[in-house]
C-alpha cells in the first residue's frame, strides 16, 4: 500500500475516534453537572447520547444508576441487566480491538467495566430488587456477586473486593433469616476493611457482635468484643432496627494527561496520552437519623474515590504500554510521510494528535461514598432524617418483621425502603 | 480486489440482518449455559413421572374415598439465577390435572383476584349468577420446595449443578407424603478470544 493510502485509512479511521471521544467527554460533563442539575435532568441529556456499541456498558451503567436514584426501579433493572451481559460477553479477549488498540486509540476497546464496576452492578441490582419487595431476585445478585468477587480476587490485591458488596449480602441474608451465611458475609466484609487498615463502621460491628453471639461462635464474639470495646445489645420483643445505606456525593471523572514531545530529527510531536484522576476533593458527609431522641450517623464503608483509583492504577502499566505501542506506530507513519511529502507528514501529524485520546470512561455517576448505619428502634417508633427533613413510619408499620432497609442518595430527595412503603417513597 | 470488496460487502450484509429459525418447542438450545426452557421441562417431566407414580394418591384415595386437592405454596429461588420457577410448576399442575387423580386449587397469590371478583359479584351480579364466599375447597397438600445451585468457577470454565427439591406436605398432619428431587450438571466454557 502506498503512503498516500496508508494516510487516507489513518485520517479516515481517526474521524471516528474523534467523534467517539466527544460522547465520553459529554458523559463526563453531565456527571460533574449531576450533583448541581440533579438525575432527572442529566438522565434526559444522557438519553440524548446515542452511543456507539463499545460504549454501551457505560450508558447503560449510567442510565441504570441515575433510574435508581429516581426510583425507576423496572427501567433500572432492566439497563443493568443489560449491562451485566454485555460485561459477561467482552470478557473474552478481542483481538481486533487490541489490534486497533496498539495502532490506533485506547478508545477503540469496549468498555467492559472496571472490577469495581463488575461487582457493584450487582449490588446495584440487587438493591433495586429490594427496594422493589423482591428479597428473592436481590439475594441471586448478591450470590452473583460473590462469584464475580471469587473470580477477580488474584490472592495478591484487593482488586474486585468489595467491603460493601459483602455488607449489603449479609443485610439480605440476614432479613431473609439465612444467619450463617450473613455472618460470613460479615466477615468478610471486616476482612476487606482490615485489609486496608479502614475504620470499621460502627453497623458493621453491630453485624459481627450480633451475628457471632446468636450463632453461637464464642471466641469470635469475645475477640470483636475486645477489638470494638463494645457488646452485642440484646433486642427486647418490641424492639427492630433499620439498616440504612446511603449513597454519598458523586465519583470523580477521570481526566486526560497529555505528554507531548518534539521530535526534531524527524520534525514530528510524539504524544502520549493517559487518563488520570485528579486528587480527590470529596468531603464525605453523613446522613444524620434521629430515633428517640438520639442522633446517629452513617459511615463509609466503601469509599468509591479511593476504589476507581485503586482500579485505575492496577491498569495503569498496560495503558502505557499500549500508548507507548502506539505512539510509536504514529511517528513512524507520520516520519514515512513527511520524507515524501512535508505537507502531507504534518496532517498525519495533526491527525495523530487528534486521535491520541485517553480513555476516559467510567462508570462516574456512582456514589462517592457508600456508608451504611444500624439503627435499633422500637416497633412503635418514627425515625426522623435530619438532612432530609423527613419522618418515616415505624416498622410496626410496614412491616411483621423486625427489619426494614432504607436506601438514601445525597442527590435527590427519592427514598426507598424495604419493605416498600408508599409514604416512603412518595417526595415530599 | 472487486471480488473481495464484493464478498466483503455480503458478509456484512448478512450479519447485519435479523434471522429467525423456528424449532421444536421440545429441542435443546443452550446460549448461555444459565437456566432455560430445557431445564424447566427435564424438571417438570421427572417431577410428574414421580409424583404420579407414587403411593400418596391411592394412600388418600383408600383412607377418604376421594381425590386429594393440592395447593401450590412457596417454592423458593435460592439459586445464582434470576428463574421463573412458575413453568415448571404449571408443567407439574397440568400433568397432575390432566391425570384425573389429583384437584388443584388456586394458590394465595391467584385466589386474591377470585375474591375480590367474588366481592364485586356481590354487589353487581344478578342473584341467581352470583358466588358465595365461604363455599371454597380446603386444600389437603401443599407443594413447596427450593432450587438451589452450585458454582465452581475457574478462569473461562463453570460447573454449574441445579439440584431441585419439591415437597408434598400433608395439611392436615404436616406429613411429608412425597419428595421430588431433579439434579442438573453443566459444563460451561465461555469463549477466550472474540473477533
Amino acid at each position: 500500500m502506498s503512503i498516500y493510502r496508508r494516510v487516507l485509512l489513518f485520517i479516515l479511521c481517526s474521524t471516528p475516534l474523534l467523534i467517539q471521544g466527544c460522547n465520553s467527554w459529554q458523559v463526563n460533563e453531565l456527571s460533574a453537572a449531576l450533583p448541581a442539575v440533579g438525575p432527572q435532568k442529566t438522565l434526559l441529556e444522557l438519553e440524548k447520547i446515542t452511543p456507539s456499541q463499545r460504549d454501551r456498558v457505560q450508558y447503560l451503567l449510567n442510565r441504570g444508576i441515575l433510574n435508581l436514584y429516581l426510583a425507576e426501579l423496572e427501567s433500572s433493572r432492566k439497563d443493568l441487566e443489560e449491562a451485566k451481559a454485555i460485561i459477561l460477553s467482552l470478557q473474552a479477549v478481542s483481538l481486533s480491538e487490541n489490534m486497533a488498540a496498539y495502532t490506533a486509540s485506547e478508545l477503540l476497546r469496549s468498555y467492559g467495566g472496571s472490577p469495581s464496576d463488575k461487582v457493584l452492578v450487582h449490588v446495584m441490582l440487587a438493591l433495586s430488587y429490594l427496594m422493589s419487595g423482591d428479597l428473592i431476585g436481590a439475594r441471586v445478585e448478591v450470590l452473583q456477586a460473590d462469584s464475580t468477587m471469587q473470580q477477580l480476587d488474584d490472592g495478591e490485591t484487593s482488586s474486585g473486593q468489595l467491603a460493601s458488596a459483602r455488607f449489603i449480602s449479609g443485610m439480605i441474608y440476614e432479613l431473609g433469616g439465612e444467619f450463617d451465611d450473613a455472618l460470613i458475609s460479615y466477615r468478610r466484609a471486616y476482612k476487606i476493611m482490615t485489609g486496608r487498615n479502614e475504620t470499621i463502621p460502627l453497623a458493621l460491628q453491630t453485624s459481627l457482635l450480633t451475628l457471632s453471639q446468636r450463632q453461637g461462635q464464642v471466641i469470635e464474639y469475645q475477640q470483636y468484643s475486645q477489638q470494638f470495646s463494645r457488646v452485642a445489645s440484646v433486642q427486647n420483643s418490641d424492639e427492630g432496627e433499620w439498616f440504612v445505606i446511603y449513597y454519598d456525593g458523586l465519583v470523580s471523572n477521570k481526566a486526560e494527561a497529555r505528554i507531548s514531545v518534539y521530535d526534531p530529527g524527524a520534525n514530528a510531536v510524539i504524544s502520549v496520552v493517559m487518563p488520570q484522576y485528579y486528587p480527590s476533593t470529596y468531603r464525605p458527609a453523613s446522613l444524620i437519623l434521629n430515633a428517640d431522641s438520639h442522633n446517629s450517623r452513617t459511615q463509609i464503608i466503601e469509599h468509591m474515590e479511593v476504589r476507581v483509583r485503586e482500579d485505575l492504577n492496577r491498569k495503569k502499566a498496560g495503558i502505557l504500554a499500549a500508548a507507548t505501542v502506539r505512539a510509536i506506530a504514529k511517528y513512524q507513519l507520520s516520519r514515512g510521510a513527511g520524507q515524501q511529502d512535508p505537507l502531507i507528514g504534518a496532517l498525519v501529524n495533526l491527525a495523530a494528535l487528534a486521535s491520541e485520546q485517553a480513555d476516559v470512561r467510567s462508570w462516574n455517576m456512582l456514589p462517592a461514598s457508600i456508608q451504611i448505619a444500624r439503627i435499633p428502634v422500637k416497633l412503635n417508633q418514627q425515625l426522623e432524617l435530619i438532612n432530609k427533613s423527613r419522618t418515616l413510619p415505624a416498622i410496626a408499620q410496614l412491616t411483621p418483621s423486625k427489619y426494614a432497609v432504607l436506601l438514601v442518595s445525597s442527590l435527590t430527595p427519592q427514598l426507598h425502603s424495604y419493605p416498600v412503603n408508599e409514604a416512603i417513597s412518595a417526595l415530599q | 480486489m472487486r471480488n473481495l470488496v464484493a464478498v466483503l460487502m455480503l458478509v456484512l450484509v448478512s450479519a447485519c440482518s435479523t434471522t429467525v429459525e423456528r424449532v421444536a418447542s421440545d429441542s435443546t438450545v443452550d446460549l448461555s449455559g444459565a437456566w432455560n426452557d430445557t431445564d424447566s421441562r427435564l424438571v417438570a417431566e421427572e417431577m410428574v413421572a414421580d409424583v404420579v407414580s407414587r403411593p400418596w394418591i391411592s394412600d388418600y384415595n383408600a383412607d377418604t374415598g376421594k381425590r386429594p386437592v393440592v395447593i401450590v405454596g412457596t417454592i423458593r429461588n435460592l439459586s445464582h439465577e434470576h428463574i421463573n420457577v412458575n413453568t415448571f410448576v404449571a408443567d407439574i399442575e397440568r400433568a397432575l390435572i390432566n391425570s384425573g387423580r389429583v384437584d388443584f386449587v388456586a394458590s394465595k397469590h391467584e385466589r386474591d383476584e377470585i375474591r375480590e371478583e367474588r366481592v364485586e359479584q356481590d354487589l353487581n351480579a344478578r342473584e341467581d349468577t352470583r358466588n358465595a364466599a365461604g363455599q371454597e375447597t380446603g386444600a389437603d397438600f401443599m407443594l413447596k420446595g427450593q432450587i438451589n445451585t452450585i458454582l465452581d468457577v475457574a478462569g473461562k470454565e463453570q460447573v454449574r449443578y441445579y439440584q431441585v427439591d419439591l415437597t408434598l406436605i400433608s395439611m392436615s398432619d404436616n406429613r411429608k407424603v412425597w419428595l421430588g428431587q431433579k439434579k442438573i450438571k453443566k459444563i460451561v466454557s465461555n469463549a477466550k478470544i472474540r473477533y
